[in-house]
């Protein structure tokens, strides 16, 4: 078991693969933390010496936004335009698509589950 | 793609002297502007745009982060309808 940037445990997987279980953390950005520590790509958590993982802890300590700070920030935005009342802020504020997708069907990522209309018969055959 | 940096944020060019104009006059009234795609520049923070859309000049109060916004954002064109009141007046 292995604590890196607060109350993440990856596992016993390679570690560009488990640091991605990190908020904030993709495929880039844990291959790139592995080379900065010239850690083997192949090496896994639990073979990594604790020096290493202490290692790996500063660095994303001092370079990157992670968990919390990140979920934060990107709120922070969000409620930022929200605030403005722009044209992307009311398109959160009622749950729709934001980047101009159609809503005539589909969007139910951000509409949630279809709701029947009241009233409406079925099509029999 | 975002607009090269080099051009310069786009404003139609009367804006400018609507402004001027509207800042050494002191009277705090609305500017009316047609101009949606223009974007707003920090000379503007502080004054009230009425922005069209189509039908009405929306009172737009520009603030400090609406900088770099486009004044089009501000006012919307569509008029949002939904069926939420609908199904109790159905019912009832």
């Amino acid at each position: 078991m292995a604590r890196i940037a607060g109350v993440n445990i990856p596992t016993n997987k390679r570690v560009p693969i488990s640091l991605r279980y990190i908020y904030g953390i993709g495929p880039k950005n844990a291959q790139d933390i592995c080379d900065k520590l010239s850690i083997p790509g192949e090496r896994r958590v639990n073979q990594l010496t604790d020096e290493e993982i202490l290692r790996i802890r500063e660095l994303i300590d001092r370079e990157y936004r992670v968990e919390g700070d990140l979920r934060r920030e990107v709120a922070m935005n969000i409620k930022r335009l929200m605030d403005m009342a722009c044209y992307r802020g009311l398109r959160h504020r009622r749950g729709l698509p934001v980047r101009g997708q159609r809503t005539h069907t589909n969007a139910r990522t951000r509409k949630g589950k279809a709701v029947a209309i009241a009233g409406k018969k079925k099509v029999t055959k | 793609m975002p607009r090269s940096v080099w051009k310069g944020p786009f404003v139609d060019g009367y804006l400018l002297n609507k402004a001027e104009a509207a800042r050494s006059s002191g009277r705090n009234e609305v500017i009316k502007i047609w101009s949606r795609r223009s974007t707003i520049l920090p000379q503007f923070v502080g004054l009230v745009f009425g922005v069209y859309n189509g039908k009405k000049f929306i009172p737009v109060q520009v603030s400090e982060n609406m900088v770099g916004h486009k004044f089009g954002e501000f006012s919307p064109t569509r008029t949002f309808t939904s069926h939420a009141a609908d199904k109790k007046a159905k019912r009832g």
